[in-house]
């Protein structure tokens, strides 16, 4: 709950991922906010949360290459150098592949950011060594370490439960749009504790459902966002980063 | 390379007389009594290479199953070979599989386009999606141009299109494709049952550009405000140059929104422009009208052309 709460100092307050132009065009309003947010869940979330999933599965890979089973017990760092090199490859390519499937600048940097330092504050809470090295890996890589991955990732080390850890993530970035409407819209704490409430089936749906689902298959069409999100760096006054 | 099967009988039904079933065809019992359709496999293999003694771009080899067709490329004035994609079936039918192959060897410079908008049928009841699997490998500083009509889904359709575009260094790509709604003159709107394209943009070894787009009307509301809201068109232009550097990619991100702005249009339109992780950038269109997408594609395939290439675009020459 600490490391999924949306106050979370890891900078995700600082981002809108495109929600501030489409307040600003008056394409997102406070009547539309709630079916914005399910169209986001079915498609975006579906698309991060299979992310989620991956990085998770990664650490049970490595300890057990042919037995990719959710880990149980907390803290199993693979401890020759094979698969924690194989364990790092793949989370790098990873991290690639989400980076390719995020078409706007701003939100594919604002994820990334967000996710190293969520990494960073995770790997500095315990001896957590493959965290560590996962950061180095993005580090040198150029690739990243995206907030769903990262989440995943230190969750699987952490030994939640998989899909524990893929709804906790949703739920946080859910809430983090939800915190920048607050401040993009006339949303009150009401209102919005209702939408968020009202979209937990939604987000229990996603989650479910990204349980067996291939990346390949984790399609996501969000071409209204995806407007904000280019837009966003040619808005004269801005309140977010993203 | 995958081996292609081998081509099935003739089919005795034309495209015409599947459009013509009635409407609703899925629970419609004239469509459950139609016989099963041969399926069609086909594709279109192309091999493209350069001259360097007269500096132009040649069509090597072909392979061709029908109802795939490329007659014969023409010289375009800039050295290009500009070659049109025919499918003399008049469109895609239910459980076709049809792959389109396109190599360019180094330097070469090809210019693909379309006779006509790609009509997706209706299928049969029982016919598997329409698919269309296209693998594309431009060369070491080879420039492909695909500047295609509108895929036009009617109603019932089903499609999948994957596409895979390998680049090499140096290698150069304007590539887009415009969706339309449907047979708009018909009334037929977002009518199609199911719509999935999946495109991989390669440069080097790195993957810069992975789409996954699927479109369901029938289980997710287009009109969703994060969706396409009220707009109809959905249009996408890859623009790429592997070896480019970063801060030459802003700027040009930066003279296509200019150019958006700009642009004269008859309806309402939304144009987002973004730089990939590497190597290229994205430019993103959501149209009310047809003729403002291919008006917005064109002036930024202008001017991204005159930013990476210093020439102006070669517009295709239509055989219609």
């Amino acid at each position: 709950m600490h490391l999924a709460d949306s106050a979370l100092p890891i900078g995700a307050l600082a981002h809108s991922f495109g929600l501030e132009s489409l307040a600003s065009a008056e394409i997102l309003t406070n009547r539309n906010l709630e079916s914005f947010l399910r169209a986001y869940i079915e498609e975006a979330g579906l698309l991060e949360t299979v992310f989620c999933r991956e990085a998770f599965r990664l650490v049970a890979l490595a300890r057990n290459p042919t037995a990719p089973a959710a880990p149980v017990a907390p803290v199993a760092v693979p401890s020759d150098a094979g698969p924690l090199a194989a364990l790092l490859d793949r989370w790098v390519d990873l991290n690639i592949q989400l980076s390719a499937r995020k078409p706007a600048r701003e939100a594919r940097t604002a994820s990334a950011t967000i996710g190293r330092t969520f990494l960073m504050a995770v790997a500095n809470l315990g001896e957590y060594r493959i965290l560590r090295d996962a950061l180095a890996a993005s580090k040198e890589s150029g690739a990243g370490a995206h907030h769903s991955l990262a989440f995943g990732l230190a969750s699987a080390i952490l030994g939640l439960d998989e899909s524990l850890a893929a709804l906790s993530f949703l739920h946080q970035n859910v809430a983090g749009l939800v915190s920048a409407c607050q401040r993009l819209l006339p949303l009150g704490q009401t209102e919005a504790t209702r939408i968020l409430w009202n979209l937990k089936p939604a987000m229990i749906a996603c989650v479910e459902s990204s349980a067996s689902s291939s990346i390949d298959a984790a399609f996501s069409l969000l071409p209204t966002l995806d407007w904000g999100a280019m837009e966003h760096p040619a808005l004269t006054t801005r309140l977010f980063i993203s | 390379m995958t081996p292609v099967a081998p081509i099935p009988p003739p089919v005795k039904e034309t495209a015409d007389c599947v459009v013509a079933t009635p409407p609703a065809d899925r629970a419609h019992p004239a469509a459950a009594a139609l016989p099963p359709r041969a399926q069609v496999r086909a594709r279109l293999h192309l091999e493209f290479t350069h001259d360097p003694a007269s500096g132009r771009t040649r069509l090597h080899s072909s392979r061709q199953d029908p109802p795939l067709k490329a007659v014969r490329s023409f010289a375009a004035a800039d050295g290009a070979a500009l070659l049109h994609l025919h499918n003399v079936s008049g469109g895609l039918l239910g459980g076709d599989e049809l792959s389109l192959n396109v190599n360019l060897a180094p330097s070469s410079i090809v210019q693909l386009t379309t006779t006509g908008a790609t009509r997706i049928y209706r299928p049969r009841t029982a016919a598997a999606p329409t698919q269309q699997n296209n693998e594309i490998s431009v060369g070491e500083n080879a420039l492909l141009e695909y500047v295609p009509d509108p895929i036009i889904p009617y109603a019932g359709a089903r499609f999948s299109q994957r596409t895979a575009i390998h680049l090499s260094p140096g290698a150069g790509l304007f590539w887009w494709e415009i969706l339309a709604p449907g047979r708009e003159a018909h009334g037929e709107v977002f009518q199609y049952e199911s719509l999935e394209l999946r495109t991989d943009v390669t440069a080097h070894t790195s993957p810069i550009c992975s789409e996954r787009v699927r479109l369901d009307p029938r289980h997710r509301d287009l009109s969703s405000p994060a969706r396409m809201g009220n707009y109809r068109y959905w249009a996408a232009f890859y623009v790429c140059r592997v070896g480019v550097e970063p801060a030459a990619w802003r700027s040009l991100e930066d003279r296509i929104r200019d150019a958006a702005i700009a642009l004269p249009l008859v309806g309402p339109a939304r144009w987002g422009v973004s730089t990939l992780p590497s190597d290229g950038l994205v430019i993103r269109g959501l149209v009310q009208h047809g003729r403002d997408a291919y008006a917005g594609l064109l002036a930024f395939w202008r001017v991204a052309k005159r930013a990476l290439y210093g020439k102006e675009p070669v517009l295709p020459r239509k055989v219609n």
